[in-house]
């Protein structure tokens, strides 16, 4: 694509401003390995998609692109009405502050309790006081561990510790959810609840963007599916419940 | 930034300080250690600029002047034998001295107070000169008046001069020499320029010291943070993930170095304290008691302290945080 394409697809992505938007983006690393190669995609605003792949299909880069951890060699990237091709690093956290990171391994710190860990995620972007307690107690109810809120990480099964972290992507109020294996590390029934969780999220407005690779979740729960393998994109069903 | 956001950093300092508190101790222990060592280093330095003061008071030159005893008695100026006219009973003219009065040796004193480098001026005259000489030669008074009394005084007037500055001596006795009226100058210009070798040495030994410790306290704080830092790595992970700037995530780490170098300055002052009482008690005695007391350069001390402290915090942290941003602040996104 040339230069030029591309800085018109930019303008124009802008002012549409869809939540994520890929236009011929390639990602080579210093190693040499080709993790994304001529990826085009867009995601709407208020859309819930499954990203799926094997081990090296390229999922990692493609999420780290989105969260600007790393930059494409190649094509342009839109986010949240970021153009991250051209942003320079001091933008990046606010970038960030518009999206909600759900991690696989909970990633709660120990020693703080529930409230706490929350709370943690409001205090770094300079909220404080009677907001904090405001909003954590309401992100809390939404996960259902309002009861929870003195409890300290350890004493939470692994279901109700991803809860807290989705309560902590979601205390910000942000536009997009990315959710990273979020039920890798919980029981099945506690994965159709986080799924469910965020089905619920995501029907309130927010973006969601998750990657799984337990067909099951994908096959019951009908959102679009964005299949990766090998750097490319090898499906995009927009209607979802099948791989 | 918000007050809420500064109040909440401090509290996140002082919770990673003492989270991380034997490796905290440990680095306040090895930063007392270097304070105390630069404390001992300006003490000794302020001591010997003292020592080195009482001495440059003492050394002190004599201005002889060609008034009249010198002209009488100096083999510089040489007399024709023939009597010449005007000439008084010891056949000397006006002519031949410089100083005809004791108002203008003051005045030459006045030209010698007038130059850069004199601290002080005083006018010594023959009759002076020689009773000083009388006091120092004990018990052969009589010896001087006999010589006096027969051959008259041989002293010429003098002004007997303190410099400022021993460094600059031997461009003073320079400028001093050119002074019209003046005939020999006794100095110790050795004395001036081995106290002058001593000060210099003892300076540049303390420079040293101190910049060689400085950079060891940057080193011990740099290595603390870093502790303290991978032992919250988790926290900056998430912190980068939702937001934070990287000025947020510096600060409470540079904070906490920053209590670890005041921490040590507080106690460093007060071993310093103890050490220096201890050993001017045994010292100072034989010093005959002129050390430089404690409490005139406490405040001074505490101050160098607080500033080696908050600079060692805040930069060994500040590097320390930086580098690690750099380097691995974006590893929360490891899917």
């Amino acid at each position: 694509m040339s230069e030029e394409l591309l800085e018109q697809f930019a303008e124009s992505s802008f002012t549409a401003q869809p939540a994520i938007e890929f236009r011929g983006v390639s990602k080579t690393y210093i190693s040499g390995t080709h993790a994304l190669e001529d990826v085009n995609i867009r995601i709407n605003k208020g859309e819930f998609v499954f990203v799926v792949g094997s081990s090296g299909a390229g999922k990692s880069t493609f999420m780290k692109l989105i969260m600007r951890e790393e930059k494409a060699n190649t094509g342009i990237i839109n986010v949240n009405g970021f153009n991250l091709t051209k942003m320079p690093r001091k933008k990046v956290p606010l970038l960030r502050r518009t999206m909600g990171i759900v991690f696989q391994d909970f990633r709660l710190i120990p020693t703080m309790n529930v409230f706490d860990n929350v709370a943690f995620a409001m205090h770094v972007v300079g909220e404080s006081g009677r907001e904090v307690r405001r909003e954590v107690s309401k992100a809390l109810s939404l996960v259902g561990l309002g009861d929870k809120a003195r409890s300290m990480p350890m004493q939470l099964s692994g279901g109700e510790q991803q809860r807290v972290g989705l309560a902590r992507a979601l205390v910000n109020a942000p536009e997009l959810i990315i959710a990273d294996e979020p039920t890798g590390n919980v029981d099945p029934n506690m994965s159709y609840e986080i799924v469910s969780l965020l089905t619920e999220i995501n029907k309130r407005g927010t973006t969601v963007l998750m990657v799984t690779h337990d067909h099951n979740l994908v096959r019951d729960f009908k959102h679009r599916v964005i299949m990766l393998d090998s750097g490319r994109i090898v499906a995009d069903n927009a209607a979802g419940g099948a791989e | 930034m918000k007050i809420g956001s500064i109040k909440y950093l401090v509290k996140e300092a002082f919770k990673g300080a003492w989270a991380n508190r034997l490796m905290s101790l440990a680095s306040i222990g090895i930063l007392v250690a270097c304070m105390v060592v630069i404390g001992l280093a300006i003490l000794i330095s302020e001591n010997v600029t003292m020592a080195v003061g009482n001495l440059e008071k003492e050394n002190v030159v004599m201005v002889y002047m060609k008034d009249y005893n010198w002209a009488l008695y100096s083999d510089k100026l040489e007399l024709p034998d023939k009597p010449r006219e005007g000439a008084d009973k010891n056949g000397i003219l006006e002519d031949d001295y410089v100083i005809h009065s004791d108002d203008e040796a003051k005045e030459l004193c006045d030209k010698i107070s007038a130059l850069d480098n004199i601290d002080k001026v005083e006018f010594v005259s023959s009759e002076e000169g020689l009773e000083s000489i009388k006091d120092d030669m004990d018990g052969q008074e009589d010896y001087f008046d006999f010589l006096n009394d027969e051959y008259g005084n041989p002293l010429s007037s003098a002004a007997k001069v303190t410099m400022k500055e021993m460094a600059l001596f031997d461009k003073t006795i320079k400028q001093i020499e050119k002074i019209d009226g003046v005939d020999t100058i006794q100095s110790h210009g050795d004395l001036a320029e081995k106290i002058d070798a001593l000060k210099q040495g003892i300076y540049m030994a303390g420079f040293w010291i101190i910049a060689i410790l400085v950079v060891i306290s940057l080193v011990i704080v740099s290595n603390t943070i870093r502790v303290t830092m991978y032992n919250r790595k988790l926290e900056i992970s998430i912190m980068k993930a939702v937001g934070a700037t990287d000025a947020f995530v510096r600060i409470p780490f540079v904070i906490e170095g920053m209590i670890i170098g005041i921490i040590s300055a507080i106690i460093s002052i007060g071993v310093l304290f103890f050490c220096y009482e201890v050993a001017t008690e045994k010292i100072g005695v034989m010093l005959n008691g002129s050390v430089v007391s404690f409490a005139d350069v406490a405040l001074y001390l505490l101050l160098v302290f607080v500033a080696i402290g908050i600079f060692a915090g805040a930069i060994g942290s500040a590097i320390m945080i930086s580098k690690y941003l750099k380097r691995e602040g974006s590893e929360f996104a490891a899917i």
